[in-house]
């Protein structure tokens, strides 16, 4: 069922035994999973069907350090969530991001990637996906790796229909979570803000906030405090270790032979380092995205000479009367080191139409990551040159010690962190259950709960934590 | 004809022997296999990686 508004959700007598809180990727896998094993839940969605500036607003914040996108620009407020503007890329974190970094203080999960691996085949189905697989070491230090693009599946699209059909799960669009009560050891009630105006309280036996890895710091940070401390009991963590995958382009590079890496429709080859690699250098995990440009004969010899003398080239290119660039480009995202300093605040000046506070996002790239920039382009490079199989030549801001640019990528819109999981209070929210510490019926979707990064795209990793939570739940509910 | 800049030279002139070598020699899968008579006198010195200028390039690319 999909209600359009709280009051039309009220007039259906519908008695939910979990409510979660957001429709994107988690949250909707999440309501699949409970409505399938016949546990009736709803899903409140603070946006509509569509696209609204009305509802992105609600997302507006403010940045404080590095440079970054507009809060509102980064993530959408409808039905759907941020799978709305997904680019569709796939690949679960690496086994060896779920362990301990000795080099990288606060890394390291309570679960290992055999506890996800399980969920994988729901995750194919639910995104479409081909079979992943294994990587190729190019050395003893890179790899090739697989990085699936995948049909970037919409949730709201893809499950719209089911959903409306479905007797166990009912959608709630319109409907705003304001703030979650709690006594400290359970979820009270939801505070609802619907059509413009207050619309009292919410209860149910399960709470699921599956908001996003901005705004579920965001709701337990405000609930927290307006129920003083009875929504996250061990709040030391919460807000922080926020993470994302910076994003540059790195350099470009001359291939000896254009076909000796496997490609996507795209003509993209990803690498990573392998973990020797990292542990011997003591840097975080990266992925390389080599974009090649298939120019054939002369133009080839052209576009490497882009690399090397553009402006050389760029004559050449305007005789030939082409726009020819270097025929291979270099784009590096790398894994963040999780630092607490890296958080998320409520501001105490602006507030959104609801009057919750909006974010303060602190974020700033460590020097452990300019490191891994810098020496993963010149492991890339070192392999390239020891193979024969092509040259690198590192950016000049890279090489130089220059700003990072502010005309880039900058990074991937990838949110992760702020209730992440662990076995600490101190440093953690919620458990390896995903369960929040000290509370018996709250639990957060999504990878807000991440405690690393890895280098790759999120949403596969969201969605198999999904599915997990989804389980988990029906057993626990079912006892 | 634009006036190239003279670093944009010494770019290319850095560039080209690197460009002549991946266009004549086949790429070799490791390095490690390839057998002890073909290397030459001075080989292993000459196959330094070294970086030059953002590259990274073996010596023997410069010479």
């Amino acid at each position: 069922m999909i209600f359009d508004s709280h009051e039309a959700y009220k007039q259906a007598g519908f008695k939910p035994k979990v409510c979660i809180l957001g429709s994107g990727p988690a949250g909707t896998t999440i309501a699949r999973k409970l409505g399938a094993a016949g546990i009736p839940v709803v899903v409140l969605e603070a946006g509509s069907r569509e696209f609204s500036d009305q509802s992105q607003d609600f997302y507006r914040g403010t940045t404080v350090g590095d440079f970054y996108f507009d809060l509102d620009v980064t993530r959408l407020r409808f039905m759907g969530g941020s799978s709305n503007h997904w680019a569709g890329w796939c690949r679960v974190l690496d086994k060896q991001d779920f362990e301990p970094k000795a080099w990288a203080p606060d890394t390291g999960w309570p679960i290992s990637r055999a506890d996800i691996e399980p969920y994988l085949g729901e995750v194919h189905d639910i995104l479409e996906l081909p079979a992943f697989r294994p990587d190729v070491p190019i050395s003893d230090d890179i790899r090739w790796v697989q990085l699936i693009k995948s049909p970037a599946v919409r949730f709201a699209e893809k499950f719209a229909d089911e959903l409306d059909r479905s007797r166990t799960i009912a959608v709630v669009l319109n409907t705003y979570a304001t703030e979650l009560a709690g006594d400290g050891k359970r979820v009270t009630g939801a505070r609802l803000w619907s059509s413009g105006q207050d619309a009292g309280t919410f209860t149910a036996d399960y709470f699921v906030t599956c908001t996003g890895g901005l705004e579920n710091s965001r709701l337990l940070l405000w609930s927290n405090r307006r129920s003083n401390g009875g929504v996250v009991p061990n709040a030391a963590a919460l807000g922080r270790y926020w993470m994302e995958h910076p994003t540059f382009e790195g350099g470009n590079a001359i291939l000896a032979n254009y076909g000796e890496f496997e490609v996507d429709a795209s003509n993209e080859a990803f690498f990573s380092p392998t973990p020797a690699a990292m542990e011997r250098l003591q840097i975080m995990n990266f992925g390389i995205r080599l974009i090649e440009t298939p120019y054939p004969n002369v133009k080839r010899l052209i576009a490497d000479l882009a690399c090397t003398a553009p402006s050389m080239a760029e004559w050449m290119s305007d005789q030939l009367e082409q726009r020819l660039r270097c025929a291979a480009q270099l784009y590096v995202a790398w894994e963040q080191a999780p630092l607490a300093s890296n958080h998320i605040e409520l501001s105490k000046t602006d507030v959104d139409h609801a009057g919750v506070p909006r974010i303060e996002l602190h974020w700033k790239k460590s020097p452990l990551e300019r490191r891994t920039l810098l020496e993963g382009l010149r492991l890339f490079g070192t392999t390239l040159a020891q193979t024969n199989l092509g040259r690198v030549r590192i950016a000049d801001w890279i090489g130089n010690g220059g700003d990072y640019p502010t005309n880039e990528e900058t990074a991937g819109h990838h949110h992760m962190g702020g209730t992440r999981m662990g076995t600490d209070v101190s440093k953690s929210v919620v458990d390896a259950n995903c369960k929040v510490h000290g509370m018996d019926n709250l639990y957060i979707g999504g990878s807000s709960v991440f405690c690393t990064s890895g280098q790759c795209n999120p949403t596969t990793t969201i969605t198999a934590l999904a599915c997990r939570l989804g389980d988990h739940l029906s057993k626990v509910i079912a006892v | 004809m634009k006036k190239m800049s003279r670093r944009a030279i010494v770019q290319a002139l850095l560039a080209l022997p690197a460009m002549s070598l991946l266009r004549s020699r086949p790429a070799v899968a490791n390095s490690d296999e390839i057998a002890p008579d073909e290397i030459a006198p001075g080989a292993i010195a000459r196959d330094e990686i070294i970086e030059v200028n953002g590259w990274i390039l073996r010596r023997s690319d410069l010479a």
